[in-house]
């Protein structure tokens, strides 16, 4: 093993790196945040009037104008968001007519409860599924698979929400349709907002299968999509690397093959696998919608779908500024977790 | 061997064991006496903010309780006011109040909230406070009587009064936040938005604002609830068609939402238990609003024309299904409608007679008919294809843009951008032929989408103000009808058909007093809760077999 020193400077150098990143990233979503402004205000409507309604009389509309700094220039409206986005301000939404900040606090655990579980689902089967087709590849386990991942990658969510639906919830009423929890259960105390476990938390079990029970619908929809590109990556990682020289060697060298398998040929295989996994978590919070509306899912992505057809313009920029930092963080910690399982990669150029 | 049995086996069977145990949970009902009825959330339970949307109306009543209630033929009663008076002008309305009836936290209703009411709604200006304009000042005179005075003589001063309710001044001053409204604040907006501060037979239990609302029985209610009225009432916010279905069919529903398509609506009904509910309590009628002031619709015998070439029977039997058609711009329902009015029917040949007097006749090519509808809407796209095939038939030519609401909006806010024809139904502030005809056709309401006619008409605006000016109903009605049959002359509308309402509900075990015509023809009084009996024994029996 290395002497502690090196291990040491090695570390030194990662924080380094990590730092140097995250300076980026700042620089990268305070241009995100002036682009959407931007563009949030070119969009045609009068927000004002859309939210109001077209029977409000016109001093009214004028005054939420005027709340809203509409009448200012660009830049000025921009600097008092920027002021108040610095202190944990968002501004109001004009649909909800609360702070945006509250909104996102509430909205966001539930898409992270949402992310979190589809997440752990896609990673373990995908990789699974993907590296027994890409072992035994061109037998009839690779090709089961591999017709199974078809079907998974050209069908979109909504539909497979709406099969799921019809079959456990409508035909075998197995499954509830909507909702986090079974109207009626006592919400645990909230201290991450996860369901799952705030209920671990405070100690009830019941809570806790009744909340996973109505995940599972809601997440094997948002899963069976990306699991099947997760497969069909690994599968193509795994098949790659399989023919290598180091495997190779290590079959001569009479290494068994589980040992072969878990240790020499996984971490490389899995490498682009993590990388498409970081963009498939950080995408459900964005792109989810469908499945939060038909699930009546109290998630980000309907709010912020919400906010964009209402023209909701302190929504819109909040959740996507929030949307913005959930990519960048998953970013940096998928490009950490790849360094840690191939270190030849340079961390710093994300090689 | 790579993937060892031993393990794969073991990990299906904890998983199989985690997933029974999974499912072998379930959740008792809250409550077996609930009522749950959909709608699209976004649910604005303040009074001064929700307005007439379904969403707004439906807890509304529930929460709160309005001075005068409509009767089943929409005529006001006493309600929170036991009887009024309106001096000989109809510019001074006093009302005297109930005593002891209660608010939520068991005070007092009294003129003071009455005033404060009008007041907050009054300085917030949104949801219903665009009817109020007319009111100057409240007038506290005693403790239980209170006076409306009327900028001018407002003849359906009562009708409009089903849209306000009372709040509890003590309550919202309790709760008051920092805000624009000098020492009142925030005016309560805040505290109002997740709160109930009213008197009303239903109080807000919980309230996830993404998720539901669900509100319980006021068990100190100054009228009696009937045992078997639901003891909790909750508003589920889905739309979705699928869970729509999945939860009537499961019984985890008791009334669907309005914006169910006709598909929907056929295959809940062909389910067992499940009736369809209709009325036309909204007071819209479906229409074609053609720009009076552009080419080639400024042009009456142009506009004549398209109103006899438009195919009437399938738009309302195919697009619309199960309701009417349209006769002049008052749904039939609407108190003051006209039925001796002019109703067109699709006669190509009177079409023709009158194209030919347009002076666009012979150059059609020229002047193309614009024609913009609502993106989001599918019947509205329905309804511009026909429109475009039934004008070909005599050689108009229309350019459909499907227009994303946001810039419709924004398109029919002036004269230059209106395109010649939008497609919409607006729905009637009041339960009045005058407030639709205001609506309109006013040239002090045009500028917005509910209008695209643009008719800026003086003798119209002079017609429709001394209607309502007017405090004898028979008179009122009869200038009500002269007023629909000058527009209908005037032809700047295609009427296609009145807006009816249409709801799935659980016929075998709910009693609903509006599929007997036995509800309040007014938006939002049809769901209250103490009209409904929920029968949970019957529920059982049906999800027993």
């Amino acid at each position: 093993m290395l002497p502690p020193f090196i291990i040491l400077l090695n570390m030194k150098k990662k924080i380094e790196i990590i730092m140097k990143r995250f300076t980026q990233s700042i620089i990268v979503l305070v241009g995100l945040s002036i682009l959407i402004f931007a563009l949030t205000r070119l969009m045609p409507g009068d927000p004002a009037r859309l939210a109001l309604g077209p029977r409000a009389p016109e001093w009214a509309v004028e005054q939420l104008r005027d709340e809203m700094y509409l009448n200012e220039p660009l830049y000025i409206q921009y600097k008092y968001w920027a002021k108040g986005a610095l202190r944990g301000n968002l501004g109001i939404s004009l649909v909800t007519r609360r702070p945006v900040a509250q909104d996102i606090k509430e909205f966001f655990p539930a898409s992270l409860e949402l992310a979190l579980f589809t997440g752990i689902f896609v990673g373990i089967m995908g990789a699974l599924m993907g590296s027994m087709s890409g072992w035994y590849n061109n037998t009839w386990i690779d090709n089961v698979i591999r017709v199974i991942a078809y079907i998974g990658v050209v069908t979109p969510p909504f539909v497979w929400a709406i099969f799921l639906i019809l079959v456990f919830s409508y035909f075998l009423e197995l499954l509830p349709t909507i909702g986090r929890l079974t109207a009626g259960i006592i919400v645990p105390p909230k201290i991450t907002g996860l369901v799952t476990i705030d209920a671990l938390f405070a100690g009830r079990l019941d809570v806790f299968f009744d909340a996973l029970k109505h995940l599972i619908l809601p997440v094997l929809s948002l899963s069976l999509g990306p699991l099947s590109q997760e497969a069909r990556i690994t599968r193509a990682s795994v098949v790659a690397n399989i023919n290598k020289d180091f495997i190779l060697n290590a079959k001569i060298c009479g290494i068994s093959e589980r040992k072969i398998f878990f240790k020499y040929l996984l971490k490389p295989s899995l490498i682009p696998t993590i990388s498409v996994l970081g963009l498939d978590f950080a995408g459900i919070f964005a792109f989810a919608f469908l499945v939060e509306k038909i699930f009546d899912w109290p998630g980000l992505s309907r709010y912020c779908m919400i906010a964009l057809l209402k023209k909701d313009f302190s929504a819109i920029v909040g959740t996507i500024l929030v949307l913005g930092i959930v990519f960048t963080v998953v970013n940096i910690v998928v490009d950490l977790i790849i360094s840690f399982l191939d270190p030849r990669i340079d961390l710093e150029r994300g090689r | 061997m790579v993937f060892c049995k031993k393990k794969i086996f073991l990990i299906t069977l904890c998983l199989l064991l985690i997933t029974s145990y999974t499912f072998s949970f379930g959740g008792a009902l809250a409550s077996e006496r609930i009522l749950r009825a959909a709608c699209d959330g976004d649910c604005k339970i303040d009074p001064a903010i929700g307005g007439t949307g379904y969403n707004a109306v439906l807890p509304l009543f529930n929460l709160y309780d309005p001075l005068v209630f409509p009767d089943t033929n929409g005529l006001p009663t006493p309600h929170i006011a036991e009887s009024w008076e309106a001096s000989s002008d109809s510019t001074l309305w006093t009302f005297y109040l109930r005593q002891g009836v209660k608010f939520h936290d068991g005070s007092e209703l009294t003129a003071e909230d009455v005033k404060f009411s009008m007041d907050r709604l009054k300085a917030i200006g949104e949801g219903s406070a665009y009817l109020f304009e007319i009111v100057e000042s409240t007038e506290i005179l005693d403790k239980y009587t209170v006076s409306f005075h009327l900028k001018n003589t407002f003849a359906p001063f009562l009708s409009t009064l089903y849209s306000f309710v009372i709040v509890s001044k003590d309550i919202v001053l309790d709760n008051t936040k920092e805000g624009p409204y000098g020492s009142l604040g925030d005016y309560g907006k805040g505290y109002l938005q997740f709160n109930d501060a009213g008197s009303g037979p239903y109080m807000v239990k919980e309230f996830p604002y993404a998720e539901y609302l669900l509100m319980e029985k006021n068990p100190n209610y100054f009228l009696p609830i009937d045992s078997n009225c639901p003891d909790e009432y909750k508003l589920v916010f889905t739309i979705e068609p699928v869970t729509i279905r999945s939860l009537m069919s499961k019984r985890e529903l008791e009334i669907s939402d309005i914006g169910q398509s006709t598909e929907t609506l056929l295959a809940l009904g062909n389910t067992e238990g499940i009736n369809i509910a209709k009325n036309y309590s909204s007071g819209g009628v479906w229409v074609y609003a053609m720009n009076t002031k552009t080419p080639p619709t400024d042009d009456i015998h142009f506009r004549k024309a398209m109103a006899w070439a438009v195919d009437y029977q399938t738009t309302v039997d195919k697009i619309f299904v199960d309701t009417i058609q349209a006769r002049g711009p008052v749904s039939h329902e609407t108190p003051g409608f006209d039925p001796t009015v002019f109703q067109y029917y699709r006669d190509l040949d009177n079409a023709i007679e009158e194209l030919q007097q347009s002076k666009y006749y012979d150059k059609l090519d020229e002047y193309p008919v614009t024609l913009h509808y609502c993106a989001e809407d599918k019947d509205e796209a329905k309804m511009a294809l026909l429109f475009v095939s039934n004008m070909a038939d005599i050689g108009i030519k229309v350019e459909v843009t499907a227009t994303p609401w946001v810039v419709l909006t924004e398109e029919c806010s002036s004269l230059e951008s209106s395109p010649n024809i939008t497609n919409f139904y607006a729905t009637a502030p009041y339960p009045d032929a005058g407030a639709v005809l205001q609506l309109r056709y006013s040239s002090s309401t045009a500028k917005n989408w509910e209008q695209n006619e643009w008719l800026l008409d003086s003798t119209f605006d002079k017609m429709i103000v001394d209607a309502l000016s007017t405090p004898d109903d028979d008179e009122r009605y009869e200038q009500y009808g002269k007023l629909q049959h000058y527009i209908v002359d005037l032809c700047p509308t295609i009427f296609l058909a009145d807006v009816v309402i249409r709801r799935a509900y659980q016929a075998n075990y709910i009693d609903w007093p509006l599929v007997r015509d036995e509800a309040p023809p007014v938006e939002g009084y049809d769901t209250i809760g103490r009209f409904l009996k929920v029968y949970p024994e019957k529920r059982s029996e049906l999800l027993n077999k």
